[in-house]
Parts: C-alpha cells; structure tokens; sequence
C-alpha cells in the first residue's frame, strides 16, 4: 500500500468539503483510478466537471503510476471572472 | 515637498541645487545641465533659501528632508536617475520613480510600458483592476473590449464604475474613469462581443491579451486567436474565493486548450450563480496584471508554463508546472 495526499481546490474542495485528503491506495494505483476513487467520494457534484491532474507540482497529460508520498491536485476549469 | 525634473528644469534658477550622492554615483550619473553643490545625508544642509536636494532616486532625500526637517527644500521625484532620463530623452518619468527604482525595472522597463498595447477583453471583475493597476504603472495603448452595460450587482466588485454609471456602457464609463489616473494613456474601446470573426482584428498589434471574460467559450476563443496570432495571453479566473493565473502561448508554451482539453464545468460555477467578493477578483486580477507587466518588462520569473492556483480562503497557492 502507498499513500498519496490530494490537495483539493475549487468544485472539488467544495465537493468533499475539506482542504486535503490523504489515501492509502494499492501501489498500482494511477492517476485515473484516483480520480475515480475522488469521483465516487463526491457523489453527483462532480459529474459535469473535466479534472486535469498534477502530481507534485507537475501537470500530467497521460495516466500514470502512483507513488508512496505523492501530492496530487486535481485542476478543473473555472469559467468566473 | 517633492519637485520634478520638469518644473526643475523650468525654475532652476530659482533653487540652489545640493547634490548629496556619492562620489561614485556622481561619476557614473552626472547631473548634466545643473549647477549644484555638494553636501551629503550625514552633512547639516545651511543653505537659506529654496533649495532641491538630489540623491540617486529621490527617495534619501525625501526622507532626509522630513527628518532633517530642512525649511524650504524640495527633493527631485526619481532623483538622478529621473533627471538624467530628462536632460537626455526630454521624457519626464519621475512619476513612475517608485517603479523606476527597482532594478527589475528601471528607466528601461518603464519605457518599454510606455511603449506597449495591451487589450483586455471583458471588462468585469478582473477586467477592472487589470485595466487600473496597468494604467497607473504605465502601459502606453489600452485596448478595452466589451459589450456589457454597468448593472447595480457589478458595482460591489468593479470599481472603476459608480452608482451613476448603471446603464452606461462599461467600456465608456471604464475611460472616463482611466483617464482620470493617468491622462496620458490611450484608451481604444470596441463594444463589440468578442468572437471568432472579429477576434482577430480586435487583437490587431496588440502585444498582450488579458483574458478577463467569465465563461469556458470565451476562453476557448481568445486561445484560438492567440495561439494563431502569436500573442501572449495572461489568463485570469475565479471560483468563489479562488483563482487561477497563466501566461498562455508564447513562443509555443501551452494554451488554454492545452490546459483544458476539454473543460466542461457546471452553469452553477459562473460568478452570478456561485458569488464571488471584491477581494477575489482584485487579487486575481491584479496578478494579471503584475504577470503582464513581467511579460512586457522581460522578467523571467513568471507565469510563463505554469498554473497558479489561489484559495483565499486559507491562503494556500498551487503552481503548477505545465
């Protein structure tokens, strides 16, 4: 097992309600199992809304393997202004 | 009291002029045109009567003067640097002497401001303080783009307009009010919707593309056209009490697009459904314009690349390698 911590901004702080969560997750855990894993924890209200992942401060295109102390954010857009 | 290079030039004869630099910083930036004497910040200034002080960038002997309490003295805004630009170039800088001052700008950078054209399209929550903060440091050519009209729920968030402006058109009402900061900035304005058709000659010889609109669809076209004509966009947006801050396509570096390949959110997100305070967009919006700045300037520590996320809810940021 690893454990991964998810720092939550925007639609998805409001959706879980908290700041960060950490995991402990399979290590081969990916970046889209995560996702799901978030999805699922927030119910209905992130069902609209395209996430793009960083994993340590770095924006990934493609999926990818998890590592034990990895810092995740998940990025949605945000449209106000 | 403070005194420009300008009115200096025009009294001068009128003031005993003290220059209390080093002997270093005379050599290297004479006071050419000015017939001084010499003092220094640890000497007793006894001179009767009017009198300028003069150090490297106006800013000892604005202290100096208070301190010293020193009768009839004024201290040249912007100091040698300030009139060595004017003496040289005939160009009075000294208001921006604060900015001049730092090394990551100086008369240099200043000049480049002066020089550039910025357009901001949307002219709202961000869109104001992007245009004030660009304004007062500045910027030469504002291009504002917007088709909206001021409505009683902006004026909590958008101060560049006031009670008596509701119904007006925001870009006429925004001017008016620029203008009044800093008369010699040109303001081009263009009430059009921005869109696909016009984009591409509404951002015609513009040298930054602020983004400043409140929805995905806008975003998506302003990154189109950029990305076409090779400008630069410094990218703002809010979420309640967060933002996010990029400085999108240059020389290639990701987009919008590259971003968000594809970038649904819910209706419910937009500053009217979702709320949004005056701080946020201050604070987002001003980021803008201090990446803005950085871009024109030619500062290297940037936006360029990177996502910066802002909660100011507990003050957490996020930047982002793109």
């Amino acid at each position: 097992m690893i454990n991964v911590k998810v720092k939550c901004f925007s639609q998805v702080k409001y959706a879980l309600g908290v700041d960060v969560l950490t995991f402990e997750v399979d290590e081969n855990t990916t970046s889209i199992d995560l996702e799901k894993i978030i999805r699922e924890r927030a119910g209905e209200k992130l069902n609209d809304v395209s996430l793009r992942i960083a994993i340590n401060q770095k924006y990934q295109k493609e999926e990818i393997a998890l590592q034990d102390g990895d810092e995740v954010v998940f990025i949605p857009p945000v449209q106000g202004g | 009291m403070i005194i420009t290079p300008e009115v200096l030039n025009e009294q001068k004869n009128d003031f005993t002029i003290i220059d209390i630099r080093s002997n270093e910083e005379r050599q290297n930036f004479p006071l050419l045109g000015l017939d001084t004497i010499l003092s220094s910040f640890d000497q007793n200034i006894d001179v009767a009567g009017k009198k300028v002080l003069i150090c490297q960038f106006g800013i000892v002997t604005e202290g100096m003067i208070i301190e010293k309490k020193i009768n009839n003295a004024f201290s040249l805004l912007g100091g040698a640097q300030a009139w060595a630009e004017y003496y040289n170039e005939n160009e009075d800088l000294s208001r921006w002497a604060r900015q001049t001052v730092l090394p990551e700008i100086g008369i240099e950078g200043q000049k480049k401001l002066l020089n550039s054209h910025v357009s901001i399209i949307g002219m709202g929550g961000l869109g104001c303080p992007v245009a004030q903060s660009l304004v007062i440091a500045g910027i030469g050519k504002l291009k504002l783009i917007d088709n909206d009209i001021v409505s009683i729920s902006n004026l909590h968030r958008q101060p560049l307009y006031s009670f008596e402006d509701v119904n007006k058109k925001k870009i006429l009402a925004a001017k008016s009010k620029l203008k009044i900061l800093n008369p010699e900035v040109i303001i081009e304005t263009d009430d059009t919707f921005f869109d696909d058709i016009n984009g591409e000659e509404l951002l015609f010889k513009t040298d930054v593309i602020i983004d400043a609109t409140d929805n995905i669809k806008s975003r998506q076209k302003i990154d189109k056209i950029s990305k076409k004509l090779k400008i630069p966009t410094v990218y703002g947006a809010l979420f309640r009490f967060e933002g996010q801050v990029s400085i999108l396509n240059v020389n290639g570096s990701p987009g919008y697009s590259d971003l968000f390949p594809s970038s649904n959110t819910n209706r419910e997100d937009s500053c009217a459904d979702a709320g949004v305070l005056s701080m946020l967009t201050a604070i987002i919006g001003n980021i803008q314009a201090l990446e803005a700045i950085k871009l024109i300037v030619g500062i290297n520590n940037n936006l360029i690349g990177k996502l910066l996320m802002y909660d100011g809810m507990n003050h957490k940021t996020e930047v982002i390698e793109l």
